[in-house]
């Protein structure tokens, strides 16, 4: 079904995968003579995502854009950053975004289906001036538009029958562009072992890493202060502690945000259980289990994070939000940047 | 434990020796994790897991709980520390409850104590104490006929949404099951393989289109241009806005039948909106408000973090509730509407002497009791249970 020109286009398919098992080509063969347009290329791809967050096309060379893909993953894993993974998967994904959007239904179907697992099928549907071509499986459609906050993608604004949800080729398109995300940010994660690295790899990792400083600045060193700073906490969290102090009754979803809130910040668990004191079922021996929990030191020793806004929305913890709110997809984040600009301040003052 | 609680632990363990019946099993059973809270300090058994029924009631006679749990998710070893649990799945489960519902009653039955200076009054508690401002109130909730007649409409509502709207997204009506909770409401659960998958955002996301959230008029009505070519009611070329139509599919077209129950439109717009192109001579302002209603009455009262949660413990049915002393007892959903939790639930049959503190008029296993006010009484063994366990009363001494 699909050529070597396809998978040229999506080097990240599994059939792109095969291909290279195939030629049976490993890491070694890069520092070879001929293989310089691979490794090239393999750098530019991640050059030009660090530079301009894009990749662009180039497809004189097949067989080099397929074999210098996994080259720029193998370099990414080496880097073990964070941000540059997320830069190169977007960047990558929306090269992939912009190919697929005008490729014939058959071919989005069979790759989203033979590489993704996606449950698709065709149809031909019209409705005002939309043309649907796409029933997607309603497991597959959200596990990728819950990342997409438009109000369309939301599942009461769009065309279901019966556990499939109806898109357009483009927004197809766009579901798989998430899948594909996803799929490279977790090839270019942490790996338990490492093949030997040619000299000529290191070369080139070097200059990547360079790139990574001069593009994305230098790794955060700014955390978080040190003590809790209350005037950078966010709406949501300072209304839960004034709701908590005189005494009214807060829903379990609130005392979870308040709790993993305060943990993540570094509050002292005594602190904490201080804070719960005012509620008039309070238990101390509850509180404090509970606090230690959501820390990490009882049960499976998983640290909780805090909640997503948009999940505050849901359960009405959010109150009030403002314009950093805005910006932002979790109370911590806001904490963080608020906090920081107002060091700032009392640093310039 | 005190007094009242070595009572209703003896007697619960009296009705669990005697079980004939096998205990519910949900599917899956050996994959599901099961919990026990025990009477004595309010301790948790987690972790564990049984392959059949008879295991399960083993253990429940060995432990005696106030309350049996088992686990909405499917793992893969349901014994191991939660990190190491491997899920693979949970059920899709909606919880309506008559604590997160305003009944009118709760002002005769439910009460509060200021735990500082003592004053007490009905209803929802009231922070701070009138009287001496403390925040430290107790409540008593009671469950009433009415508090639970309203779960179990509400309850209906949802499972008429189920029923039209979900197999939108292949909810099978034959896979919706209902639970009487034993207390104050019921549980709706979906079983179903393809979704049991979904992750907590994507069940919000369920639950935002069973219950018609999020909805938003603007990706419902577009601007269209139409000519004398496609309609033929049309002269020359003009633009319309096409919205919701009865015969779409899914929602949008149940949103169009909704158009019909709004009372702020007149009968010739109504008649009007459903024949093209009839939002455009609503004008769009005000298409949008009656989309935003139209969606709106469909709302029902559904706790969400149970629905979204994709690790919790539930109580098992066939058990009894430690709130109440009834049993937790699963309902065809042809019969729900004629369900009466106040005998069908009814797990004890002998007498009981107590002593009463206080309690309102009540009816229980057909019998009308009550009122009653600080004084020794025989009753059924069930509404002795109950009182004892809302902490109503003593067990007599004499």
């Amino acid at each position: 079904m699909l050529t070597r020109a396809d998978l040229a286009k999506y080097p990240f398919l599994n059939e792109a995968t095969d291909y290279l098992r195939t030629l049976g080509v490993s890491v070694n063969d890069i520092s070879s003579a001929g293989y310089e347009p691979i490794l090239e290329r393999a750098e530019s791809r991640l050059q030009e995502a660090l530079a301009k967050g894009i990749v662009s096309g180039d497809f004189l060379d097949e067989k080099v854009e397929i074999l210098s893909f996994p080259v720029s993953n193998l370099l990414l894993v080496l880097t073990g950053e964070d941000r540059a993974r997320r830069r190169y998967a977007l960047a990558e994904s929306k090269r992939a975004y912009e190919l697929l959007r005008h490729e014939p239904p058959e071919k989005l179907e069979h790759i989203a289906s033979t590489s993704f697992g996606w449950k698709i099928r065709r149809t031909n549907y019209q409705q005002d001036n939309r043309v649907f071509d796409f029933q997607v499986g309603i497991v597959d459609y959200l596990s990728n538009s819950v990342k997409l906050k438009e109000p369309r993608w939301k599942l009461v604004n769009r065309i279901l029958d019966a556990g499939y949800v109806y898109t357009t080729r483009d927004e197809a398109a766009r579901l798989l562009e998430e899948e594909i995300r996803e799929r490279i940010f977790t090839r270019t994660g942490p790996k338990s072992s490492l093949p030997d690295i040619p000299d000529s790899l290191e070369v080139v990792l070097e200059s990547v890493k360079t790139a990574i400083t001069k593009y994305l600045g230098a790794p955060a060193q700014y955390e978080l202060p040190r003590t809790a700073m209350p005037k950078a906490m966010p709406p949501c969290i300072q209304h839960l502690i004034k709701e908590l102090d005189v005494g009214k009754n807060v829903q379990h979803m609130g005392r979870f945000t308040l709790a993993s809130f305060l943990v993540n910040i570094g509050s002292e668990e005594e602190e904490i259980v201080r804070l719960f004191k005012p509620a008039s079922d309070f238990s101390e021996r509850m509180t404090r289990y509970q606090v230690e929990h959501i820390a990490g030191k009882r049960g499976g020793g998983t640290k909780y994070t805090c909640p997503m806004c948009t999940t505050l929305k849901t359960h009405g913890v959010c109150y009030k939000p403002d314009e950093l709110c805005s910006t932002i997809r979790n109370p911590l984040s806001y904490y963080k940047r608020k906090a920081r600009n107002l060091s700032k301040e009392i640093k310039g003052a | 434990m005190n007094a009242a609680e070595s009572v209703v632990r003896q007697r619960f363990q009296e009705f669990y020796m005697n079980v004939r019946s096998p205990l519910f099993l949900p599917n899956g059973a050996p994959q599901r994790e099961y919990g026990f809270l025990l009477f004595k300090e309010k301790f948790m058994v987690r972790h564990r897991s049984f392959k059949t029924s008879e295991a399960v009631i083993q253990a429940i006679r060995d432990l005696v709980p106030k309350h049996v749990y088992y686990s909405t998710a499917y793992y893969a070893n349901p014994t191991a520390p939660m990190d190491e649990k491997g899920w693979s799945g949970a059920d899709l489960v909606f919880d309506i409850d008559a604590d997160h519902l305003e009944t009118p009653c709760k002002k005769i039955h439910d009460t509060w104590t200021c735990k500082q200076c003592g004053n007490a009054g009905r209803g929802t508690a009231i922070k701070p104490c009138p009287k001496c401002k403390s925040e430290k109130i107790e409540e008593e909730t009671w469950l009433c006929e009415q508090c639970l007649q309203q779960a179990k409409e509400e309850t209906l509502k949802l499972l008429e949404k189920l029923t039209t709207i979900g197999p939108d997204v292949g909810i099978e009506p034959g896979n919706v099951k209902v639970f009487f909770s034993g207390h104050r409401g019921y549980h709706v659960h979906v079983i179903s393989k393809d979704l049991s998958v979904l992750t907590e955002d994507g069940r919000k996301e369920i639950v935002d289109y069973v219950l018609g959230l999020g909805f938003d008029p603007d990706s419902h009505l577009k601007i269209k241009r139409v000519s004398s070519f496609t309609d033929p009611g049309i002269f020359g070329t003009t633009q319309v806005i096409a919205g919701p139509r009865a015969e779409d599919p899914g929602w949008r077209g149940k949103i169009a039948m909704g158009v019909y129950e709004d009372k702020s439109l007149t009968e010739s717009d109504r008649d009007k909106f459903l024949e093209r192109p009839g939002w455009s001579l609503l004008g769009s302002t005000k298409s949008k408000s009656v989309l935003v209603k139209a969606a709106d009455r469909w709302t029902a009262f559904i706790d969400t973090v149970v629905t979204t949660d994709t690790h919790r413990l539930i109580r098992l049915p066939g058990t009894l509730n430690g709130h109440t002393g009834l049993l937790a007892a699963s309902v065809k959903l042809e019969n729900l509407d004629d369900f009466d939790p106040f005998v069908e639930a009814v797990a004890f049959k002998r007498k009981m002497k107590i002593h009463v503190k206080e309690a309102p008029a009540f009816k229980l296993g057909g019998e009308k009791l009550g009122p009653f006010h600080n004084e020794s009484v025989e009753v059924p063994e069930a509404a002795a249970i109950l009182l004892l366990c809302k902490h109503r009363a003593e067990p007599d001494s004499k």
